[in-house]
């Protein structure tokens, strides 16, 4: 690429090893390193407990990497959480004693943006993910799908360039998480912005990605990278019929020794 | 059927306590309970009623004692929960003397008070404030500590100042518990004034029950009882009806 000028990635990681100290030294990656080009929908694939969290966790800047390891996001090095970065987790970060509309806002008034910009952002997400007609209702009022969707919507309200996700919609029952799959795809061509999701089924990051990544058994490592070549638009029903859709399937399930 | 319901709500505990009013009166009629130990309700109600000015006189002063202790209580439990909970120094001093304090028998405390403060109002203040701090202290500290850490976690990944997310997140977070706190507080408070008339007092309804005794007036004794845990009651109730606006409970 000498003389072209190289598009920024917008995650970059390099070496990236993380110990966890304490009775047992537990190593829990091992030099990890990829990129992920900006606009890019990446998957991290892997068993249980093999670290995935804890490499979202380094990329959000919530925990450290161990000495060595380089990790940028959009080309500033991720010591601490940053305006680029949003994170999502299987369990929904809203507060009880706030209505809908109240939890998003949330983020944003704790970054001091002024009021009218929040509500002109808050206008825009809730029609977006369905939920104007429950933004005054509480958390518990609301049903697990609905709640994640509210959790999107707590994301989206700082604008982040990365969104991070760690199985968003992990602990909803299989249909509601497939309908929430689309809606996740329909939102990433919409607001074009880079994603690295996080899961353990083969089915939903061959159907959601551009590029699955394969990780091993711990100590986290990147065992291999698969480039996923379906059409988008994707559909549901047409993208899970056609034949590349399964051969990738059966192929990574053969990766992580299931098939 | 809504007025059913509610009838229901005031009909059954009254048929209870009715219950109750009959099995004393006519208990101490078929066994032949001596008066002194156990005078018949009629003649207790009978020593409200006519002792009624009185009885209210002395419960209004017991119950500023228990009012002023028990808001100084919660007041300085708050204060002091916070405090243990954001400075590790203050962790380190005063709750190890604040719990050693608290295993110390209160009552044993009353005649030092006494003698400190003299037999006016702020002993029997201090003595409700006493017994009613401590469990304001532990519940702040539980509530506070008790914050979920993937919302701690949440405020970090949205760089929240620990002061907005001790204001916004940990302080509504351990709301409940402070309430359950306050709840316990508010019959220790009644206990500790009680106790601080009874100790050395010229009115308020410990005195009142300390003269019945040795006048052998049983029934104005019951009758200042019955006065003591209707106050007791109310007063209970009043933080039980504020602790609702708190709805808020498991995270």
């Amino acid at each position: 690429m000498a003389g072209a000028v190289e598009t920024q990635p917008a995650i970059r990681l390099r070496e990236l090893s993380k110990t966890f100290a304490g009775a047992q030294r537990v190593q829990t990656l091992d030099a990890v390193g990829f990129d992920v080009p900006q606009g890019q929908f990446t998957s991290v694939l892997g068993p249980s407990g093999c670290g995935k969290s804890t490499l979202l966790r380094v990329i959000a800047g919530l925990i450290p990497p161990d000495a060595g390891a380089r990790v940028e996001v959009m080309g500033h090095a991720q010591s601490a959480p940053s305006e680029d970065v949003g994170v999502m987790f299987q369990t929904h970060n809203m507060l009880p004693w706030l209505t809908v509309e109240k939890n998003i806002r949330l983020a944003a008034e704790v970054r001091a943006l002024p009021a009218h910009e929040i509500t002109r952002r808050v206008e825009s997400i809730l029609p977006v993910l369905r939920l104007e007609s429950f933004r005054r209702h509480y958390p518990h009022q609301l049903s697990g799908g609905m709640r994640q969707r509210a959790a999107l919507g707590q994301m989206l309200v700082l604008l982040p360039q990365v969104l991070l996700l760690d199985e968003p919609f992990g602990a909803l029952d299989a249909l509601t998480r497939d309908q929430l799959n689309v809606e996740l795809l329909r939102l990433w061509q919409d607001l074009r912005k880079t994603v690295l999701l996080i899961t353990h089924s083969i089915a939903e990051a061959v159907f959601l990605s551009d590029r699955v990544l394969v990780m091993s058994d711990r100590p986290g490592r990147i065992v291999e990278d698969v480039a996923i070549d379906l059409p988008r638009p994707r559909d549901p029903q047409a993208t899970k019929e056609r034949p590349e859709f399964a051969r990738y399937v059966v192929h990574l399930q053969k990766l992580m020794g299931v098939a | 059927m809504k007025w059913w319901r509610s009838g229901r709500a005031i009909a059954e505990p009254a048929i209870v306590f009715l219950l109750l009013a009959l099995l004393w009166e006519e208990a101490v009629a078929i066994f032949g309970i001596k008066r002194y130990l156990l005078p018949p309700l009629s003649e207790v109600l009978s020593a409200l009623w006519q002792g009624r000015m009185m009885i209210l006189k002395e419960t209004w002063i017991t119950m500023g004692e228990i009012l002023l202790g028990y808001f100084c209580a919660v007041l300085a439990g708050l204060l002091l929960g916070l405090g243990i909970f954001a400075w590790p120094m203050m962790r380190r001093t005063l709750y190890p003397v604040i719990v050693l304090f608290q295993g110390l028998p209160k009552v044993a405390l009353a005649p030092v008070l006494v003698i400190w403060f003299g037999y006016g109002l702020a002993s029997k203040v201090l003595m409700a404030f006493l017994f009613a701090i401590f469990p304001v202290v532990v519940a702040t500290l539980g509530g506070l500590a008790g914050t979920p850490e993937h919302l701690i976690e949440h405020f970090r990944a949205i760089r929240a100042s620990p002061m907005t997310t001790f204001v916004r997140l940990r302080i509504p977070a351990a709301l409940p518990s402070i309430l359950d706190g306050c709840k316990t507080a508010m019959p220790l408070a009644v206990i500790g004034a009680i106790v601080g008339e009874f100790v050395a007092s010229e009115n308020g309804l410990g005195h009142l029950i300390l003269e019945a005794n040795a006048n052998a007036k049983s029934e104005l004794l019951f009758a200042a009882l019955i006065a003591i845990s209707i106050l007791a009651g109310i007063l209970y109730m009043l933080v039980e009806f504020v602790a609702k606006r708190v709805w808020w409970r498991a995270l």
